[in-house]
């Protein structure tokens, strides 16, 4: 109360915020109660308005009523004729009742000076509160009510008290019906700009007294719906508001109200939105809007609407057609139970991520978890809730919606449901993907549903929900998703082939990545669940990385040979061990896994330079992992081991691409590869060791031959071993890593210490010594 | 372990675990035999084994004024998952959301003051006494009367039935649900679809609950019929009707009804009781509908078995494949409701 009354004093406000709380708590008579109240509200503003002009008085041309000397009240004149808007502003609140108004040149000519400043640069926070009291208490007539109000552009905010003032002169009940229209859209239009609205909110009472009024009440509905809060929603106010709805019909601003009180109060009124009638309340701000816009562009908008996080619920209308309920992402909702105690805000209140933030501790959870999925800001909110029964709500929701639809659902009609069905999976989807993690609903339906799923039916989503699987013990890897993989695999097209090996890659990535994460701190130990007791030992991690790799490695290979060593396939296989070859290095995972021969050889001698090229690029990564994994060894800085058999595995590798790459050599001692030289012979190949050098490898022999082309214009006969000779081996290496052939470069820069050699014996006993 | 790096400060300045698993928990069972629930794998299994079916004087604990409305109709049966927050003590307040619920749904956009008399009243009670084992929640009956608002007083009708019940269901599943779930996992619905879906949807709203529906496999109505058959000693079961349908060209309707004394017999041959808790193994149940089927075989030069069983009655009750249910007799209700809760639990997404 003393607030109030230190703040407004002036305008005599006390009294009215008394009747206000009497108000409220009187529920049956308010009509009469509230006829009262105005009567005394217009009372009080007479008194207001002999202290108020008194105040502007003192205000504006104070000097002249004060003792102080002439000098200041000419020096005050001088600045008042150079400012001409502020003399006019000066003027236009001094204008009494009772003013002549027609043919009133000074008045016509003060307001438009005014009315240009305000059009063009907006009107200060006082000058918006002097003209509304001018407009509205008709002191300059109703012409120029309508007209004022018309040009009342706030520059930066509106004060809260011109409004509650205004609403004052609403209760006085001079104003004509147009002028009182003309208020409210005004007040609808400037709503954001008002600087605060407790006091506004103090006088719901007296706003709500006006729905009975059948020309405001739509322009009523939509004030009382912005200044609603769940203490201000009364059982007398529900009814009164049923009345009118009963003597009206249905009106969509009447339901709006009514479905936000059913938001606040659950247990008071209750009403289903039909499906079109989503999109709120009539745009009222016509008038002022193009201007209100420039101006607050003009003025940086310092003050500015934000619109940009809101709850999204137009979009949940769109699909109203749907044939099963199933699929439907519920709306958010509270339950009725609010009497319970728990009295949290509702995440339907909420239209940004600062006030969500700001009221993180005290939101209640919405009636039907599985709402949340349907926008970012509950989203967030999820991301940060620990309630158990609160996921087991929303895994429950989640479930059954995936096995009504994908499992029980009988075969008729699924075709024309499947952009539906997609439509769903995106979402959950998105929700995954925004809260980096998979639903254990998810996960469980996919186990069942691998085994049914034909591999083309919304195949790119239910990818992406598979590469979502959380790390799993290796024991149950091979059951529940490599035996129904592999059958989809080997039964289906190259392009399935290549999403699946696509999909295992960016699994196995979510896992090292969700282990580095947890590795960073510390422990080895990995919790798969806060709540249970499982956990996995960094051990039991590394078998099921390992036996993921190993599962790619047999499909990728098996595939290849399948599909005759097709280059897409390839080059998603290659993405993959591109992957595992860094697990040490970019994710401190002590694990080394090689390519099989089937992966491997393919890429060497692959007719595809971009293959060749990422081969090259793998080959240095594993080489710069496992050196860091020796250096580190010998430093007996770590607690793992890395088997012998993988550098074993890496120097075979090596030593094959380097002969038969830069050295032109075919024995590889100790190689499982051995081929019989009678075969060879057989093939009638002139050198057969220098096939696959890296000019003559078929991946390349395209740019040896440009490389040629460009040295030697002049000959007719192609004479390749010439690169091979003194500089020309230097220049025709950079040739190729200028044609972007990263991954060779780096490959041989490794391997070689530098790129360029002099000559082949060099090269030879250069790359004997890296071994 | 369970912290992440990036913990975040709440307002209140108090830093927030963030969960590794915060939503949910890794399935690492066969998943068709798995619950999810916090904390635990619990393993449900359909059993292979079940009591003989046990006559009991139901109307000793349940009032029989409660037993008389489960007995008449044709129930439909669902799935629903546990209700979260569903207290016994606030069924009145239920019944008055409920009923201004279907208002508002009836009328899209008009707005209803909660607990306004229009047009329909809806009734909650529970039937107390059916719940069998402690941890089973009581069963929870509703109705609904349509008030047509120019009519008399009595014009009242009931135009709509159904109940929540859940009898003997797993106790381990029950256990590991968090205090503020209810399982009532069976529901029966006897009345118009659209009244069905406005109730269902209603229970999602206020409970977060799902339903689905339970069609019966030809598992189950084996093991009602063996069950009912088994009673025919203390209860004369009078019939034994079964119906096929075969998909041939045309589909074949076959309609099977045998004598109950010959159907005991049959039993009587293959399940011999031994102890006194009188198990019937699943094992039992096919070789007694392998015998009907033999004999049907022998007369007609038909493989039942090529078909699908559609229906299975006895006068004391009937089963149709599609989800409807028919209780005639209140002294095996117990057994039936057994077999169904174990049933609907069974199917309920995981």
């Amino acid at each position: 109360m003393s607030k109030y009354a230190c703040a407004n004093g002036r305008f005599g406000f006390g009294v009215w915020f008394e009747s206000e709380t009497a108000e409220a708590k009187e529920s049956t008579g308010e009509r009469q109660q509230t006829t009262k109240c105005r009567h005394e509200m217009a009372d009080a503003l007479n008194l207001t308005r002999s202290v108020n002009e008194r105040s502007f008085e003192s205000e504006s041309s104070a000097t002249s009523a004060s003792n102080r000397s002439l000098r200041l009240a000419e020096k005050e004149k001088k600045r008042g004729e150079a400012d001409p808007f502020a003399a006019a502003v000066s003027y236009l609140s001094r204008v009494k009742a009772g003013t002549v108004v027609r043919g009133n040149d000074d008045l016509e000519r003060n307001i438009l000076v005014v009315e240009t400043v305000a059009v063009s640069k907006g009107l200060s926070p006082r000058v918006v509160s002097v003209l509304l009291d001018l407009a509205l208490s008709l002191n300059a007539g109703t012409t120029n009510c309508t007209r004022v109000l018309k040009f009342l552009i706030p520059a930066t905010v509106v004060p809260q008290e011109a409004i509650v003032r205004g609403v004052s002169w609403l209760c006085v009940g001079k104003l004509p019906m147009n002028a009182q229209v003309l208020f409210l859209r005004w007040v609808l239009t400037v709503f954001d700009l008002i600087d605060r609205k407790d006091d506004l909110r103090a006088i719901y009472g007296f706003i709500f007294s006006f729905v009975t009024d059948e020309t405001l009440c739509p322009f009523i509905c939509h004030l009382l719906y912005l200044l609603t809060t769940r203490e201000l929603v009364h059982p007398h106010r529900v009814r009164k508001l049923l009345d009118i709805q009963a003597k009206t019909g249905r009106q969509p601003f009447l339901t709006q109200l009514l479905a936000l009180y059913k938001v606040f109060r659950p247990d008071l009124v209750t009403v289903s939105l039909p499906s079109r009638m989503r999109t709120g309340f009539k745009n009222y701000n016509s008038t002022w809007k193009v201007t209100l816009s420039a101006v607050q562009k003009r003025n940086k908008g310092e003050v500015s609407v934000d619109h940009s996080l809101t709850l999204d619920v137009n979009e949940i209308s769109l699909s109203r057609k749907r044939k099963r309920h199933h699929l439907a992402i519920p709306s958010l909702s509270s339950a009725f139970d609010s009497s319970s105690g728990k009295k949290g805000l509702r995440l339907q209140e909420f239209h940004s991520f600062a006030e969500l933030l700001e009221n993180i501790h005290n939101i209640e959870l919405p009636a039907q978890m599985g709402s949340m999925l349907g926008s970012t800001l509950a989203l967030h909110y999820l991301d940060c809730v620990q309630d158990e029964s609160a996921f087991l709500r929303l895994n429950f929701w989640l479930g059954h919606s995936l096995q009504e639809e994908f499992l029980l659902c009988p075969a008729d009609g699924s075709s024309d449901n499947t952009s539906e069905a997609g439509h769903f999976l995106n979402t959950l989807l998105f929700s995954q993907q925004f809260l980096q993690e998979g639903f254990s609903s998810t996960e469980s339906f996919l186990y069942k549903f691998l085994s049914v799923w034909d591999g083309c039916l919304l195949r790119p989503q239910i990818l992406d929900l598979l590469s979502d699987i959380p790390l799993m013990p290796s024991f149950y890897m091979n059951k529940l998703l490599f035996e129904p993989l592999k059958q989809l695999y080997f039964t289906s097209t190259l392009f399935f082939k290549c999403s699946v090996i696509e999909c295992l890659n960016s699994m196995l990535m979510k896992w090292l990545t969700w282990h580095s994460v947890n590795a960073s701190e510390g422990s080895l130990d990995i919790s798969l669940n806060s709540t249970s007791n499982m956990t996995m030992t960094l051990s039991g991690f590394m078998d099921s990385v390992m036996e993921l790799v190993r599962f790619v490695g047999l499909l990728a290979s098996e595939g290849l040979r399948l599909e005759n060593c097709h280059v897409l396939l390839l080059n998603q296989t290659l993405g993959f061990y591109e992957t595992v070859c860094d697990m040490f290095l970019k994710y401190s995972l002590p694990l080394i896994i090689m390519p099989p021969a089937g992966v491997f050889y393919p890429a060497l001698f692959s007719i595809d330079s971009i293959s060749v090229d990422r081969l090259g690029y793998i080959m240095y990564r594993y080489r710069k992992n496992l050196t860091l994994a020796k250096q580190q060894k010998q430093r007996r800085e770590q607690t793992f081991h890395i088997s012998r058999n993988s550098y074993k595995e890496f120097n075979r590798n090596l030593q094959t691409m380097v002969n038969s790459m830069l050295i032109s050599q075919w024995c590889i001692p100790g190689s499982e590869l051995e081929l019989d030289s009678g075969l060879i012979a057989q093939s009638r190949i002139a050198q057969p060791w220098c096939c696959f050098d890296i000019i003559h490898h078929p991946a390349l022999f395209s740019y040896a031959i440009e490389f040629h082309r460009r040295c030697w214009p002049e000959r007719k006969e192609m004479d390749l071993e010439s690169i091979k000779i003194g500089k020309f081996w230097n220049w025709y290496m950079e040739f190729l890593f200028n044609q972007g052939f990263d991954g060779l470069k780096d490959f041989i820069m490794a391997n070689t210490g530098h790129g360029s050699l002099q000559s082949q014996e060099e090269r030879k006993s250069m790359l004997q010594s890296v071994h | 372990m369970e912290e992440r790096g990036c913990a975040v400060d709440t307002p209140a300045s108090r830093p927030v675990a963030r969960k590794n698993k915060s939503y949910g928990r890794s399935c690492v069972e066969a998943p068709s035999y798995f619950w999810q629930t916090p904390g635990q794998l619990t393993v449900l299994k359909l059993p292979t084994t079940r009591g003989a079916a046990k006559s009991q004087i139901i109307t000793d604990k349940v009032d029989p004024e409660h037993i008389a409305l489960l007995l008449r109709n044709e129930w439909k049966l669902s799935y629903v998952t546990p209700l979260h927050c569903f207290r016994h003590n606030q069924l009145s307040s239920y019944a008055k959301h409920l009923s201004s619920f279907i208002v508002a749904e009836k009328q899209q956009g008009v707005a209803v003051e909660v607990g306004m008399d229009a047009g329909f009243k809806v009734t909650f009670t529970t039937v107390p006494g059916l719940a069998e084992s402690d941890v089973d929640a009581e069963t929870v009956f509703i109705q609904i009367q349509s008030k047509p608002v120019f009519a008399a007083a009595d014009a009242v009708k009931v135009v709509w039935r159904g109940w929540l019940t859940c009898v003997n269901g797993d106790p381990e599943y029950l256990r590991s649900l968090p205090a503020d779930f209810v399982s009532l996992p069976l529901f029966f619905t006897n009345g118009p679809e659209s009244l069905t879906t406005l109730v269902k949807s209603w229970f999602g709203r206020t409970f977060d609950a799902n339903f689905g529906s339970l069609p019966l496999n030809s598992s189950t109505l084996n093991w009602l019929a063996a069950l009912w058959t088994g009673c025919h000693p203390t209860c004369n079961i009078r019939y034994l009707k079964l119906a096929w349908r075969l998909q041939s060209q045309p589909v074949l309707d076959i309609s099977y009804t045998v004598n109950p004394q010959d159907a005991w017999e049959l039993w009587n041959s293959i399940h011999t009781p031994e102890s006194a808790d009188d198990q019937i193994g699943e094992k039992e149940v096919q070789a007694f509908m392998n015998g009907l089927e033999t004999h049907f075989f022998r007369h007609f030069k038909i493989h039942l078995s090529a078909g699908r069983l559609l229906t299975v009655s006895t006068s004391l009750g009937s089963a149709h494949h599609d989800g409807k249910i028919k209780i005639g007799n209140s002294e095996y209700i117990t057994t039936l409701l057994t077999l169904l809760t174990e049933y609907a639990l069974f199917k309920m997404p995981t």
